[in-house]
């Protein structure tokens, strides 16, 4: 067991449940989706993006471009959020809240994809 | 440049996400803490508004407490976000710049900058393994010439002084192994402007690697290569280089040339001698008894040719246990005057001091010199630094390892029928070779000997091979002056490569071929002026027929028609 893979692996899959977490619930409501776990799913995608770096291999390249992906939605849904939050006392309308969502929904697919080339490399390793 | 910003973002890792978490924890904080807008109504802050203000306080920009005046709980928040990502910040800063600062990086930078000019590269150009003192002088010589070379060394001193040279054409360089087949490749040896590698290093066994490689990249290269030894010259020779320059042996062979051949000697120096000046005939002591000090690779070369030619030698040697010396060899140290009367000082006409120190060698000949001032004094000298010294002990010849390497080298860069040339007059009688070197003073005058080639190609002598369709040239028609043909220009053919094939001193009746190779000898005016009757068709129709053909295509098409012409010819 090494700390490092542990640490990246950790990193990889929270990033894929706070996204999950996150995304789950309905469209319309603004209950169902936490800001805070937005900001959370941002954060760690970030960080899981940075762990990435500088891996030469050809796995290592694919894992880096999911994760820019899944930050450059993430960031997009947070800049609409943050742009359509700014006037006072309004809460969030209905069409933004489903761009936020359906951009958070990409993110996750990103992340996804990121999980399960995590999974297929352990496994070949086993091997 | 990949390599480059994979290196860059490992090493930034920890910066990156320590400044992450930093500024994710701060605006976290502040989003939870309870605020106050401006009517002391309750506030919390947004991400938007956390990200704001974590943004201008940890660049120190520091705005103000935005969008509202601070409470108390935030300002204690803000004193610690504030230490906080300054000091993640200048963590970030500082390693960013400790990675440009890193020699491994910047030879990352380097190299890659090196791989892309390389690249670009769209004139001939010579690839030079090592940069001594040989290198440098030859670096200097081709820049001087217009040819760009490409620099390896491995020592950071010498290869550092390029970047501040003041050379007409600046010189690609990279501190690299040159014997790394991976560098070689870089350095451009299978670029298609690749005219050759010059393997100069000090180490024997790094040329010999620098052979084999460039062979096995590329089996069509020229191949230059210095060897020190005997063993490495031969075995360099068999991995497909086209010529090897043993400085020792060189200098030796024409001390030899000198005593036994003086023509053939000069012959050498011209050819591959210094080309800034002309090298006049010296004279040497009749025969007798010469000494030769210290038996290295110096010693043995001037030994073995020396006796070639039959002068009587006598070795002085240091080493106790040397075990190949020649019979007769006095061991002692050649330093003191006792070793060098009992080496028959008195009697001797020459002396060699070929130690590897430079001291000792200049120690002896002044030694020498007391002892008998009728000696011919020779000396090696082994590093370009002590030439004042060398100069001003007024000795009668020294010999300077890079000089003599760079010069020879040079000459066989521009004039590659040169190697061919002197194996065949090395081995003529001196009757002949002398023969040859008063023709040569003949078409040189009191100029500096300058030689070139002629190749009749498209490229080269345009007009020549048009006239070879539907006509034949001698070697006599091409050597007419182009402006009187009654006489010629002041320059001879030393030597004719046809296909395989090798003429030394080609007749003047013979006919010109398409794809031969001329090696000419002359002044730098016959050197233009055979430019003019080689690429210029009318001139050569000049000195062909002595028929002036006119310039332009209009007076061409009008002196075509025969009426025309008549007319013309009569007025």
């Amino acid at each position: 067991m090494k700390t490092e893979k542990v640490v990246f692996a950790f990193f990889i899959v929270l990033a894929l449940t706070l996204n999950f977490g996150f995304f789950l619930g309905d469209f319309s409501n603004v209950a169902h989706h936490n800001v805070y776990e937005l900001f959370a799913a941002i954060v760690v995608s970030l960080i899981a993006t940075v762990l990435k770096f500088g891996d030469r291999t050809h796995l290592g390249s694919v894992f880096l471009a999911t994760s820019l992906v899944a930050d450059l939605q993430l960031i997009c849904a947070a800049i609409v959020w943050g742009i359509n939050s700014q006037s006072v006392g309004v809460s969030l309308d209905e069409n933004s809240l489903a761009t936020i969502i359906s951009l958070s929904g990409g993110a996750l697919l990103a992340n996804i994809i990121s999980v399960v080339l995590l999974v297929s490399e352990t496994i070949n390793l086993r091997r | 440049m990949p390599n480059l910003i994979y290196l860059l973002l490992r090493r930034l890792r920890s910066p990156l996400i320590t400044l992450i978490l930093v500024y994710a924890i701060s605006m976290t904080g502040y989003v939870l803490i309870p605020g106050e807008d401006g009517n002391h109504d309750p506030y919390q802050m947004t991400f938007f508004d956390a990200f704001y203000f974590v943004s201008f306080m940890g660049t120190t920009i520091g705005f103000g407490e935005i969008p509202y005046e601070f409470t108390q709980p935030q300002r204690y928040w803000t004193l610690v976000c504030l230490y906080a990502t300054v000091i993640s910040w200048l963590y970030g800063i500082g390693s960013l710049l400790s990675v440009f600062q890193d020699p491994a990086f910047r030879q990352q930078t380097k190299l890659n900058s090196f791989k892309r000019s390389v690249t670009n590269i769209r004139q001939p150009f010579y690839l030079v393994c090592g940069y001594g003192e040989t290198g440098r002088k030859l670096v200097r010589d081709l820049a001087n010439d217009g040819i760009l070379s490409v620099v390896l060394d491995l020592d950071e001193a010498p290869i550092n002084d390029l970047e501040v040279n003041n050379l007409s054409i600046s010189p690609l360089w990279l501190r690299a192994d040159a014997s790394d087949a991976q560098m070689l490749e870089i350095a451009g040896v299978n670029h298609r402007c690749c005219q050759g590698i010059i393997s100069l290093a000090n180490d024997d066994r790094v040329n010999l690697t620098i052979a084999i490689v460039g062979q096995l990249i590329n089996k069509n290269i020229r191949l230059i290569a210095r060897a020190d030894t005997k063993e490495a010259e031969s075995n360099i020779l068999s991995f497909g280089a086209n010529e090897v320059i043993n400085p020792f042996d060189t200098f030796a062979s024409r001390l030899a040339l000198a005593l036994h051949s003086p023509g053939l000697h000069l012959i050498t120096e011209w050819t591959t001698g210094p080309r800034d000046k002309k090298v006049d005939e010296f004279s040497l002591p009749v025969k007798g008894t010469w000494i030769i000090c210290g038996f290295g690779n110096f010693g043995r070369a001037a030994y073995q040719y020396l006796d070639e030619v039959g002068e009587r030698l006598c070795v002085i040697s240091s080493d106790r246990h040397g075990r190949d010396v020649p019979a007769g060899t006095i061991i002692g140290r050649p330093t003191e005057a006792a070793t060098l009367k009992k080496a028959g000082i008195d009697n001797a006409v020459g002396i060699i001091a070929g130690t590897g120190n430079d001291p000792d060698n200049l120690s002896v000949l002044m030694t020498a010199n007391e002892l008998n001032p009728n000696l011919f004094r020779i000396a090696h000298q082994n590093e370009d630094k002590n030439k004042p010294i060398f100069d001003a002990a007024k000795l009668d010849l020294v010999m300077q390892r890079g000089d003599l390497v760079a010069d020879k080298i040079f000459a066989l860069i521009r004039t590659p029928l040169l190697g061919d040339f002197l194996r065949i007059v090395g081995r003529f009688k001196p009757d002949r070779a002398n023969q040859l070197a008063s023709r040569m003073i003949g078409v040189m005058g009191n100029d500096y000997p300058e030689l070139w080639e002629i190749s009749i190609t498209h490229e080269e002598a345009p007009a020549i091979i048009e006239r070879l369709l539907h006509s034949q040239i001698f070697i006599k028609d091409i050597l007419r002056h182009p402006d009187n043909r009654g006489r010629n220009v002041s320059a001879m053919v030393l030597f004719l490569k046809r296909g395989e094939g090798n003429v030394i001193l080609p007749d003047e009746t013979r006919r010109v071929k398409p794809g031969d190779r001329f090696l000419m000898c002359g002044n730098k005016t016959a050197n233009h002026k055979l430019q003019i009757t080689t690429h210029n068709s009318s001139y050569l129709e000049y000195v062909i027929t002595g028929k002036r053909l006119p310039d332009s295509w209009v007076w061409r098409k009008l002196m075509g028609k025969k009426g025309f012409a008549k007319r013309f010819d009569h007025s």
